[in-house]
């Protein structure tokens, strides 16, 4: 039986949604830097460990300038997984991680949202994750799409966890 | 005689003349000031002059003139390729409906002509049919071959956008379906949320040759692709046929087995008039 999942691309402004959108869709990346107006949506179809097919359909939203509540609430429904994102070079885009992940929490009770700093070429990665941690700031993945580090791994185990 | 009345004779007969030439230039200037001060003066001595310059610049245009303008506006055209089509768009649009109009019509008379000329049981069926709707043969038959046909359904999950069935009466086309019914999903919430209906849903799209017909339910919708002329009374059937489908194929094992679920739609659909 064909399974098909929704997942949600969120975050601010410029911190790489879009790039990773196309990293892990179409293995392209681009220095070119095009705001997403509205939501772009595509799909690609991962194979699971049971030999099992996944479409994950992901929605590549425009991103937001203070919280996630300006996010388009109807773009958000009947998601069955969020990608929170942030540029770890620039701390105003995780600054209201915390309070976001509250408001997501509350709203969309039963679906699980993965954090991911995106840009991961630009820093020393030990430098980056113990300034994080010490800012009360918890991720799932640094990644970077230009160099697709990380990239392709994040995406399989969320396929992997969202089918089961 | 005192001294200053011998100067004042003496001046007299030395500056005669130059007073003379002194009140001829003061005439003269008179004159001019009332040339350039008075309008039509002014405009009597000036306006055949202009009219030949003119004459000679209109003369001249196309040799001087001619080759920059045309080089200016070639590049202006070049450069700003979205505008140009943007102002004409209307106007072009407007003709070529005028022109569809047109030849619609003469298509419609040369039709009525024709099938007026020969017989046959068919034609004569189709004539007493035109009859009896009180329209002419030509116009029933292109209203046959406009009449609505369905291409695509999609029944897609109303939150989500996730395709959980679709059935096609043609063949199988190269897009993809699933992100067709995520797109869909996306511009309808926009304008629900846009419009701030409350309850309201969007309930038609339609592109060019196209009509994608919405029917709404609680937790899917169903989008109908239609081609051709899609009116009230295709609509209705459309939406019965739906109801009808909805009503005695979906459950909620249904939307859980798209597989299942799209060989009902199928089944349904194959046999109806749509």
């Amino acid at each position: 039986m064909k399974l098909s999942k929704k997942v949600v691309l969120l975050g601010h402004f410029g911190v790489g949604k879009t790039s990773l959108f196309r990293r892990f869709i179409d293995n392209e990346f681009s220095e070119e830097y095009k705001v997403t107006l509205g939501v772009q949506i595509k799909k690609k179809i991962v194979q699971l460990p049971d030999g099992k097919e996944l479409s994950m359909i992901i929605w590549d939203t425009e991103g937001h300038s203070n919280s996630i509540e300006d996010t388009r609430k109807s773009y958000l429904l009947g998601s069955h997984a969020f990608i929170y994102v942030f540029d770890v070079t620039r701390p105003e885009t995780y600054a209201t991680l915390n309070q976001d992940l509250e408001y997501l929490k509350e709203n969309y009770t039963k679906v699980p949202a993965k954090i991911l700093g995106n840009k991961l070429d630009l820093v020393n990665q030990k430098e980056i994750s113990d300034h994080l941690i010490s800012q009360n700031i918890h991720f799932d993945c640094l990644a970077s799409a230009k160099t697709n580090k990380n990239v392709q791994d994040f995406f399989s185990d969320l396929a992997k966890e969202i089918a089961s | 005689m005192e001294e200053q009345d011998k100067l004042k004779i003496l001046k007299e007969l030395l500056f005669t003349e130059e007073h003379e030439f002194a009140d001829s230039i003061a005439q003269k200037i008179d004159d001019l000031t009332k040339i350039v001060y008075q309008k039509k003066e002014l405009s009597h001595k000036v306006d055949p002059i202009i009219d030949d310059k003119l004459q000679e610049f209109v003369l001249e245009i196309p040799k001087t003139l001619g080759p920059t303008i045309t080089e200016t506006l070639r590049e202006e055209i070049k450069n700003s390729q979205d505008a140009v089509v943007e102002a004409l768009f209307p106007i072009i649009g407007k003709m070529i409906k005028k022109y569809i109009a047109h030849e619609m019509k003469l298509l419609s008379e040369n039709i009525s002509r024709k099938t007026k000329k020969a017989f046959s049981f068919k034609n004569w069926f189709q004539r007493t049919k035109a009859k009896a709707q009180g329209v002419s043969d030509g116009d029933l038959a292109i209203n046959e071959y406009a009449k609505p046909r369905l291409i695509q359904m999609f029944v897609i999950e109303k939150n989500s956008g996730i395709l959980l069935a679709d059935y096609s009466p043609l063949s199988e086309g190269t897009i993809d379906k699933e992100m067709i019914a995520g797109m869909l999903t996306a511009i309808k919430s926009f304008v629900e949320d846009a419009f701030r209906g409350g309850d309201q849903n969007l309930e038609l799209i339609e592109y060019e040759l196209y009509t994608i017909h919405i029917q709404n339910f609680y937790s899917y919708y169903v989008a109908a692709v239609i081609s051709g002329a899609y009116n009230m009374m295709f609509k209705e059937v459309l939406e019965d046929q739906i109801i009808d489908f909805a009503k005695n194929n979906i459950s909620n094992k249904d939307l859980e087995n798209s597989i299942l679920f799209t060989k009902k739609l199928k089944k349904h659909f194959a046999d109806e008039i749509v």
